[in-house]
């Protein structure tokens, strides 16, 4: 048993967005749908301030309220841990978007997928990877299922220039990640919403 | 100076909370049917008013399902939103609404035309009893299913299906009081007295619920803020408070003494008009919390 995971530090990450430019490239997401984005933002007053990045992505929560929420089963948690999401079942009720406290449920509106990214149609990679999408229902970062299958690691976490972005498992006892949250006093986004998020981020 | 503890983002890669937009006017609407016919239905079942059933059963099987249908990225699966019941609200509701279609029309027809059908009494007791249950069920889900969203804040409440279904049950007896008084039928007095004691309880249980959010999350406090002196505070203050609870309570006060058709209708359009404001601002206001919050805090402590 495996439960798939990413710890990210923010101490290594510099806000060059390789991250969502890997992720849009390798799922060829639909015009205006991110599944990986670095929020930005300064902090502090001057002269003292501070910018501040902070990736994100899927958090593949152990208990995920997106796959509560779903009436069809259509989001349904892999026995690897990632969440994903059956289009074949889903029927669009955007349940999952409400349930999602990271906003990282994104609902393909109709028409979307019949213009690609550029305003030169639909490159070759979107005519392949938009076999995969169907208007009218939700998809969301899959932690590069296709990838993990074969043994790779998602495409955010290969990108990143500066191995912000840490991916293991985190079922592993003497695994990296268990080790670097211990040692840095890893965090969650909202732990107060209980989703037992599978993300952890170090401080900057 | 840092500004981002405030702002609404304006798009994702900002820092800031974020507007609920998934579920618009047409959940809005579906929501607000859903209330008012599931309370019209059950308020109209047990005082045997089938003008009133009817009524509720059009805005029900055709409103509520209509907007609902319209609103699904893909209408023609929403059977499989049934598959399950045992951990989604939405998929209750809609095993409520298949039992409340069946059994409400069978309920209308029993009340309506006896001689038409024959039921033994215990079935007909039976159906009667599953189509109450049904609309009360109707009426009260959408509340447990807000509630269940746990993305936004504002929403995650035990007093919200309670709030839903005591608007729900005003507007139920308000359209119940409309349909008699334009039918020219008599009815209890208790009815307009009813209606008054629900315009105070929901006065009270909106002030509870507001005051609740005071202490609730960051992203809850924030839609607290517009709805008192926010984005929303003239469609609360105005529409929800005012027209919706305040005048309605001072006509429905005036026609306890002034007997005016025109007074009954204008009491329904009030309420209404408040029911479906309260609704409207519960899905606009939502916001999604400002997931930064600990970064942040840990980057200003080291800035």
């Amino acid at each position: 048993m495996a439960r798939l995971g990413m710890v990210i530090d923010l101490k290594r990450c510099i806000g060059c967005n390789a991250c969502t430019l890997a992720c849009k490239q390798e799922n060829a997401t639909p015009e205006g749908i991110h599944f990986a984005r670095v929020v930005t933002c300064e902090v502090g007053t001057y002269p003292q301030t501070k910018r501040m990045f902070l990736p994100t992505l899927c958090n593949h929560c152990s208990d995920a309220p997106c796959a509560t929420a779903c009436p069809t089963g259509a989001t349904h948690i892999r026995p690897d841990g990632i969440v994903m999401v059956d289009h074949e079942l889903c029927i669009g009720c955007r349940a999952c978007n409400v349930a999602c406290p990271y906003m990282n449920r994104h609902f393909v509106e109709h028409g979307l997928l019949k213009h690609g990214y550029s305003s030169n149609g639909i490159s070759p990679m979107e005519a392949i990877k938009f076999l995969e999408y169907d208007e009218g229902t939700n998809i969301k970062c899959t932690l590069c299922a296709h990838r993990v299958d074969q043994g790779l690691e998602p495409a955010c976490v290969v990108t990143c220039p500066t191995d912000a972005r840490i991916f293991g498992d985190w079922d592993e006892e003497d695994g990296k990640l268990r080790r670097l949250v211990k040692e840095r006093n890893g965090w969650v986004l909202l732990p107060e919403y209980g989703t037992k998020s599978n993300v952890y981020y170090l401080d900057a | 100076m840092a500004t981002h503890e405030l702002l609404i983002a304006p798009h994702r890669f900002a820092v800031g909370y974020h507007r609920q937009t998934f579920w618009n006017w047409l959940i809005g609407i579906a929501f607000f049917l859903g209330g008012v016919g599931g309370g019209l239905f059950f308020v109209s079942i047990l005082t045997g008013h089938v003008a009133g059933m009817i009524v509720a059963y059009v805005l029900l099987a055709g409103g509520k399902n209509t907007a609902h249908l319209l609103f699904l990225g893909r209408p023609e699966r929403f059977l499989s939103a049934a598959r399950r019941p045992d951990r989604s609200w939405i998929a209750r509701g809609i095993w409520a609404m298949g039992i409340f279609m069946a059994t409400g029309i069978v309920s209308i027809l029993l009340q309506a035309h006896s001689k038409w059908i024959h039921l033994s009494e215990p079935f007909a007791n039976l159906v009667f009893a599953l189509a109450a249950a049904s609309a009360f069920f109707i009426a009260c889900y959408d509340g447990f299913l807000m509630r269940s969203s746990a993305g936004v804040a504002f929403w995650r409440s035990l007093l919200l299906p309670l709030l839903l279904f005591m608007y729900a049950s005003l507007g139920g007896v308000t359209l119940s009081l409309t349909i008699r008084e334009l039918r020219g039928e008599t009815f209890s007095p208790i009815l307009p007295s009813l209606e008054r004691w629900l315009l105070v309880a929901n006065f009270f249980l909106l002030a509870v619920y507001l005051y609740r959010m005071t202490h609730s999350f960051p992203a809850a406090r924030e839609s607290l803020r517009e709805w008192l002196s926010g984005t929303y505070s003239r469609v609360f203050w105005g529409l929800v408070l005012f027209v919706g609870l305040v005048s309605t309570l001072l006509l429905s006060l005036a026609h306890s003494t002034v007997e005016s058709s025109v007074l009954v209708v204008l009491i329904a359009c009030c309420e209404l008009i408040g029911d479906f404001s309260m609704m409207m601002l519960m899905l606009k206001s939502g916001l999604f919390a400002q997931q930064v919050a600990a970064a942040f805090d840990s980057a200003k402590s080291s800035a």
